[in-house]
């Protein structure tokens, strides 16, 4: 095995109340390109820090060339030779494209004056091996987002990277660019430079990887398997295939309840089509997909963040012309639990009340000019004390509770605003199981109490738990529906197929009609 | 290839520099005193040193932040200078050269405060600009220092050839270097890379603390010069020096293209900046219209500036997802 560059050898990493990951090991071999796959929260995350330098592992060890590597920060991994192209672009835009290659040579001598010429003429050299033609002089602003990657895999070469890992390569290429990706990307392992491919576009990393390292729940679904022979079901299994016990729970049918929320063949501005989709009083409707089938970007299509083109959407089967945010809450009673609760959800530096108070602020101010703790702790005080979040005191700081805590206050804040329709959007990220099980029966509960719940979840056994009817989505399209049995195996494999059938679609020479 | 770098930072001076000039040919033609070698000079002078302030603002905006000490740094120098001179007898070379020392240590110290502690440069300044005031008052119990030698007050106000006055020498000098060091030296280049973009310069192995510090030191070192400036000028060494600089030395650079979340300054933006605000208070005082207007031109051509720069981003934007689609 004298040909493998890069390996991981029994990697562990904890944090408060989650394993995120077990004992996982891959190897990377020399002129390769090696797919690290798996679904939200499956630890792909992780795995990259640690490589990257950003997170030191719990256990485990890094191998380079066969010695073992400890590494102290993202610059450290860099100078030793592991190059990361970042989903997100890493350029200086005003910078010249030699500049942004070489920035980090010119630090020896701070006043010494840079020979341009010279900079540009070492750049035009990597610029030709990638087959971009550009002018090295030119600010990277001026790029297009594909060639800036193209700009920061030469400049991770030109620093001599042994290991180059790519992650979401083409998140933002067109398709004709992806495909002059690929074509660099093949020539590049031909000449022997291996590389850490990661995405969630199976069809992609089908087309260019030749081995695959698969993450389930912080484990290794496998390891450094061949592509060969793999085919994409194989692999959507090993993603979301788990074995896990689901509660007893009696299936439901709600289906003779009133619908409260109607999508009647809907279009967006960001490109779904012909979606249909009810949730009833007192329901659960799950949606299921792989990351990037548009879940999340429906469910704020539905809150008006993005515009609705085409098609109807009916509250309470009224039509209903959502336009902003305050309206979905305010007049439609609809509320939303982010996925992103950090960012999207809480106010991370505000105490639980004001977290809670947030959404019926509006509602009291309209009442008395000005707000009063009192009037908002009456108001809100039932919805916290239901969920049982555990703070010290309402005015304890959202950002020092646990994470299933900070879950609970942001479903109570949206209890507090009275919502008819909450949509929540994966509820159990970063939670421990117990508190994902007590979250599972407060939503549970919710929906007895008449509340319809838009359920998004990557967590296959939390949907088959939940959920009532599943509704899968790929590609921005609904692909069918599905009653749930609760019988594990059944349902998982009528979604997998769902969601196969998906790809033959998209595989098949003749455009799909909608 | 040159071309091209010329043609953007063209665009960058052009509205400044149209402003300028329609400026001048308007107010020459209502007062044609205006372009007289004596009104050149009075507008040299003002030039000299409010070159020096903006561009002290500019080093700090380079790097994204903010320094609101420039006019305390100034002032402290400028005191320290005239107290070197008139109770200490210290010859003014050797004074001067204090007076800087002071501004680069208050700049060093406001850099590596800003850096080690990580807190934001607008609270680190504050406070330090409270700190350095408070040193000047102490120092100076509120009196000017009178004695300022013959010399000093000369190079502080006579030309050395036709209108040009001797204060436009350092000036000169400063923006010069500065130019040359923002444009071919690494230094520089960090500087502009730490503001354009902080993580993405520190992953290419630039010390951004070092390049903060080094900003700061830089624009204490100015702002000190200023201050020296500002005594051979008004042949004082006036505690107040330095109350007034802070609207203009925002002001100059903004217009002058800066971008102020860092990573774009234009030397010759910022210079035709403070012309375009010298040549206002000019105006004011050559038409006897009331100060007070000073205050609301500044204010709106601020806001003209930033409106400019913000409408450049967004068409910037619109062509890129025109391309993208």
């Amino acid at each position: 095995m004298s040909d493998v560059v890069f390996q991981t050898k029994g990697l562990c990493k904890r944090f408060p109340g989650v394993m995120a990951l077990d004992d996982v090991a891959m190897d990377l071999k020399k002129g390769s390109i090696h797919a690290l796959l798996g679904e939200n929260g499956a630890g792909k995350s992780t795995l990259i820090k640690i490589v990257t330098g950003i997170h030191k592992p719990d256990g485990g060890t890094l191998f380079l060339d066969g010695a073992p590597l400890v590494l102290h920060g993202p610059r450290d991994a860099i100078a030793k030779g592991i190059g990361v192209v970042h989903q997100e672009r890493n350029l200086i835009p005003r910078f010249s494209i030699s500049e942004n290659m070489f920035l980090e040579k010119l630090d020896s001598h701070p006043l010494k004056r840079i020979d341009y010429q010279e900079l540009h003429r070492q750049a035009r050299h990597w610029l030709e091996m990638l087959g971009l033609d550009a002018d090295p002089a030119i600010p990277v602003e001026k790029l297009s987002v594909a060639r800036m990657q193209l700009v920061e895999i030469a400049k991770a070469l030109a620093l001599k990277s042994h290991v180059l890992l790519l992650d979401e390569p083409t998140a933002s290429l067109t398709p004709h660019e992806t495909d002059n990706l690929f074509a660099v990307l093949n020539r590049l392992r031909d000449d022997g430079v291996s590389m850490i491919f990661v995405s969630h576009k199976l069809e992609e990393v089908q087309e260019i990887c030749d081995r695959v390292t698969v993450l389930r729940d912080g484990k290794n679904a496998c390891e450094s398997q061949p592509m060969e022979g793999l085919g994409r079901q194989d692999i959507v299994k090993l993603m979301i295939g788990r074995s896990e016990q689901i509660p007893n729970w009696q299936a439901r049918d709600r289906t003779g309840n009133p619908p409260v929320l109607e999508l009647k063949n809907i279009t967006t501005a960001i490109g779904h089509r012909a979606v249909d989709l009810s949730v009833h009083k007192g329901e659960i409707v799950g949606l299921y997909g792989l990351v990037g089938a548009g879940r999340t970007e429906l469910a704020k299509s539905i809150l008006g963040k993005y515009l609705v083109t085409a098609g109807e959407v009916l509250v309470d089967q009224h039509i209903a012309a959502i336009s902003n945010v305050a309206d979905a809450v305010g007049r439609y009673k609809i509320g939303y639990v982010s996925e992103d609760r950090k960012t999207e959800g809480l106010v991370l530096m505000h105490s639980v009340l004001e977290n809670v108070g947030m959404t019926v602020w509006q509602r009291l101010a309209k009442g008395v000019a000005f707000l009063t703790n009192r009037a908002i702790r009456t108001q809100t005080l039932p919805f916290i004390n239901k969920l049982e979040v555990k703070a010290p005191s309402l005015d304890q700081l959202v950002g020092n509770l646990s994470g299933g805590n900070q879950q609970k206050v942001s479903v109570a804040k949206w209890l507090a605003a009275g919502v008819k329709i909450l949509i929540v959007d994966e509820p159990s990220v970063g939670i421990d199981i117990k508190t994902k099980t007590y979250l599972h029966e407060l939503i549970r509960e919710l929906s007895d109490e008449g509340t319809a719940i838009l359920l998004i979840t990557s967590d296959m056994p939390e949907m088959i738990t939940l959920a009532d009817r599943i509704v899968v989505m790929n590609d921005y399209r609904v692909m069918g529906e599905l009653a749930n049995c609760r019988e594990y195996s059944a349902m998982s494999q009528g979604i997998m197929n769902l969601i196969h059938e998906a790809v033959e679609v998209d595989m098949s020479p003749v455009q799909a009609t909608p | 290839m040159n071309s091209q770098l010329a043609n953007y930072r063209e665009s960058d001076w052009f509205g400044p520099l149209l402003i300028t000039v329609a400026a001048i040919v308007i107010v020459s033609v209502f007062n044609p005193e205006f372009l007289s070698p004596y009104n050149l000079q009075i507008l040299l002078l003002a030039i000299a040193v409010n070159a020096l302030i903006a561009l002290s603002q500019m080093m700090i905006i380079a790097i994204g932040q903010m320094n609101l000490s420039v006019g305390a740094i100034g002032g402290l120098a400028a005191i320290s200078f005239g107290g070197m001179m008139e109770v200490w007898l210290i010859p003014w070379p050797v004074a001067a050269l204090l007076a800087l020392g002071i501004g680069l240590f208050a700049g060093i110290a406001n850099g590596v405060l800003v850096a080690w502690t990580g807190i934001s440069a607008f609270v680190i300044t504050l406070a330090s600009l409270s700190i350095f005031k408070g040193i000047n008052l102490g120092i100076t119990e509120a009196q000017p220092f009178y004695k300022i030698p013959e010399i000093v007050k000369l190079l502080g106000n006579e030309t050395f050839l036709g209108p040009l006055p001797w204060l436009i020498l350092p000036t000169v000098v400063v923006a010069v270097g500065l130019w040359y060091l923002l444009s071919f030296l690494p230094l520089g280049r960090f500087i502009l890379a730490v503001g354009g973009n902080a993580h993405s310069a520190e992953l290419s192995g630039i010390s951004v603390a070092k390049t903060v510090v080094a900003a700061h030191a830089i624009s204490g070192l100015l702002a000190a010069m200023a201050g020296i400036m500002l005594v051979g000028r008004l042949q004082l060494g006036q505690p107040t020096i330095g109350d007034d600089w802070l609207i203009l030395s925002f002001a100059a650079p903004v217009i002058g293209g800066a971008v102020l979340t860092g990573g774009k300054v234009s030397v010759a933006g910022t210079l035709l900046g403070v012309t375009i605000v010298v040549i206002i208070n000019q105006v004011l005082v050559l038409f006897n219209i009331d100060p007070f207007l000073v205050q609301v031109v500044l204010g709106g051509l601020i806001l003209w500036a930033v409106g400019v720069n913000r409408w450049r981003e967004v068409r910037a934007q619109k062509t890129e997802k025109r391309l993208a689609a």
